[in-house]
């Protein structure tokens, strides 16, 4: 990419940039090797500057803050899509990286509700310390003050729509994450020959079906079995009932 | 502003004074360690898996009346009803004469996912009704249902009829959609098939969601007001005793709590008469037995809204209620709970035996 106020990129800038480099390496392996010269001490970074010249002679923006310039999204947006022998691989990345995004966007906007919370919270203790100075000369009573309105405040705003969709818009992207995630994971675990979470699901399901026909046999009535012939004269002893069993414990 | 130097001096005092308590309230409680709970003695009567059926061992002479069989729920481990010796539901009942079995779903774990919520309620929960009634030799038992375990209780009422002598309901929802139900609100927003892919549904995202019911109270003055209030050890250990258990929340099976979730929190399914389990309908209105609904009237878990309509949909001649001035977690465990519902539940029994 070229910077079209730089003009196209010079060969003298990288040239500069590549001898100050090799400049600084032979320094720091000088000190390295020369145990009288303090090599313990700060190593100069003379190089840093010709690579900043030539990234910058390259169109790249200089000056940029990574905790305030980063944009996750323009990251994402960039991503080539997912080819190769690793695509399935990629793509579940980037679908973690897509979810990340959205999770950080959405967070977001839930931090600004709490915050729109406490400042009302604080507006509430503000006119009931106000109405009541004694509750300023105690902190233990301008502490329950503070939680009352605060409990007020937050109950207001959890009851609210806006609340209630934010924090399940949270919890289904983190869901959507772990799901993710759980195909990472199964993925390492085949690898390693290690069983995955399906392979365990599978059993888990098999023993449930076992379990229920074992169940189901026990409770049906067991099939008469075939007895076999008996003398006419056997016939009436074998009908007589048995006596039944005493359910009194022994010792009653 | 305190403009006056002596206020001043009275609020830097004061602060040093809470300091210095709240350091002596963190020592003595470092020395407490572990706490036991549910020291009541119970014998194991049945067992499938993690599920446990126990007889709690009678402490005085029997009132004649069939054994009550309490189901709690499978969010909280039911030890909260026998939290210690003088805050125990179970102990102030046998104390009255009540024959006790309790119903104990365990830990669920991965093996635990694919089972669906009529496993629970007409498997599980109906093989421990059949152990309990084969030894005691009877046709019907009592059955209190707990919180999630009430709304349990009542669908197996609903199903098995005669087996449900009388029927009790504590803190139980009936109608999921009340604008009171926060909890309610907060769930028809999120994608609970996309929270079951994974797995079981961890207990601590639960803990999580009841703490954000009320953030400032559970999670900052609780604690607060624990380090000011020079409590001694015994108030100390009742506080761990409760803290050990709200935060001892198991993982939820996926596949039950996915279905309990939509078809009661999202759907009302149960109070619309549209309740599937298995392959039965649960009609409330099958629910012919004598009924008493035990509610609490500070409830911020299951708001009285959600109870009181049990009595105009369930089937009985017979329906009682009792609202307790207390909230939630007080029903189990508050001095006021203690004094009234131990009595009112053996005496409502004994009116419908």
């Amino acid at each position: 990419m070229v910077d079209q106020e730089q003009g196209p990129w010079s060969p003298s800038v990288f040239l500069k940039a590549w001898d100050d480099y090799v400049a600084a390496s032979q320094e720091i392996y000088k000190r390295l090797n020369d145990r009288g010269s303090g090599a313990s001490g700060s190593i100069p970074l003379p190089f840093f500057g010709a690579w900043q010249e030539f990234a910058k002679s390259l169109g790249m923006p200089s000056g940029l803050n990574p905790a305030t310039d980063f944009q996750l999204d323009s990251v994402i947006s960039n991503l080539a899509p997912a080819l190769g022998w690793s695509r399935d691989y990629q793509s579940i990345v980037q679908r973690m990286l897509e979810i990340g995004g959205q999770f950080q966007q959405r967070y977001a906007e839930f931090l600004k509700q709490s915050a729109d919370v406490s400042a009302q919270a604080l507006h509430a203790t503000r006119l009931r310390t106000a109405a009541d100075p004694r509750l300023a000369s105690s902190p233990a009573a301008a502490y329950e003050a503070w939680i009352d309105g605060a409990e007020a405040a937050y109950s207001q705003a959890a009851h609210g729509e806006a609340f209630a969709q934010s924090l399940g818009e949270l919890c289904n992207l983190l869901s959507a994450f772990k799901v993710e995630r759980g195909k990472l994971l199964d993925a390492l675990a085949r690898h390693l020959d290690l069983p995955s979470r399906a392979e365990v699901d599978t059993l888990h399901r098999q023993v449930r079906e076992l379990n229920a026909a074992v169940r189901a046999a026990a409770s049906r009535p067991s099939p008469a079995k075939p007895t076999p012939a008996k003398p006419a004269s056997a016939r009436p002893t074998a009908l007589k009932p048995k006596p039944r069993k005493s359910r009194k414990p022994a010792g009653q | 502003m305190i403009e006056d130097p002596a206020a001043f001096d009275r609020l830097l005092s004061d602060a040093m004074a809470l300091y210095e308590q709240g350091r002596a309230a963190l020592r003595a409680l470092r020395e407490i360690g572990d706490v036991e709970v549910g020291q009541s003695e119970r014998e194991l009567i049945y067992t499938e898996g993690k599920i446990k059926l126990y007889r709690y061992a009678p402490l005085a002479r029997s009132r004649g009346l069939p054994p009550l069989l309490i189901c709690y729920a499978m969010v909280n481990r039911p030890y909260m009803l026998d939290l210690q010796p003088d805050r125990s539901l179970i102990r102030e009942l046998l104390f009255l004469g009540v024959d006790i079995y309790l119903v104990d779903w365990g830990y669920p774990d991965g093996a635990d996912r694919f089972t669906p919520l009529h496993e629970y309620i007409c498997g599980s929960l109906g093989r421990c009704v059949n152990a309990v009634l084969n030894k005691n030799s009877i046709d019907a038992l009592n059955l209190l249902g707990v919180c999630q375990g009430g709304t349990f209780s009542l669908c197996y009422a609903a199903l098995e009829p005669r087996r449900v002598a009388n029927l009790i309901t504590m803190v139980a929802p009936v109608d999921f959609k009340t604008p009171e139900n926060l909890l309610s609100k907060w769930v028809q927003h999120i994608d609970v098939d996309l929270l079951t892919q994974s797995g079981n549904v961890p207990g601590e995202l639960l803990n999580l969601l009841f703490l954000a019911l009320m953030p400032f109270k559970l999670t900052q003055q609780k604690y607060v007001n624990l380090l000011q209030a020079q409590a001694d050890r015994a108030q100390l250990e009742n506080f761990m005793r409760m803290e050990k258990w709200i935060f001892d929340s198991p993982d939820q099976p996926a596949t039950a709590f996915r279905e309990f979730i939509q078809w009661f929190f999202k759907e009302n399914r149960l109070l619309r008469g549209e309740l599937m389990v298995g392959d039965r309908a649960v009609l409330l209105k099958n629910v012919t037995c004598p009924v008493f609904n035990i509610f609490a009237k500070n409830d911020h878990l299951v708001p009285p809204s959600a109870s009181v309509p049990l009595g105009a949909h369930v089937g009985s001649a017979v329906y009682d209620s009792l609202a307790v001035d207390v909230g939630h977690i007080g029903m189990y465990v508050s001095g006021k709970a203690r004094s009234t519902v131990p009595p009112a539940i053996a005496n409502w029994l004994l009116a419908h035996q």
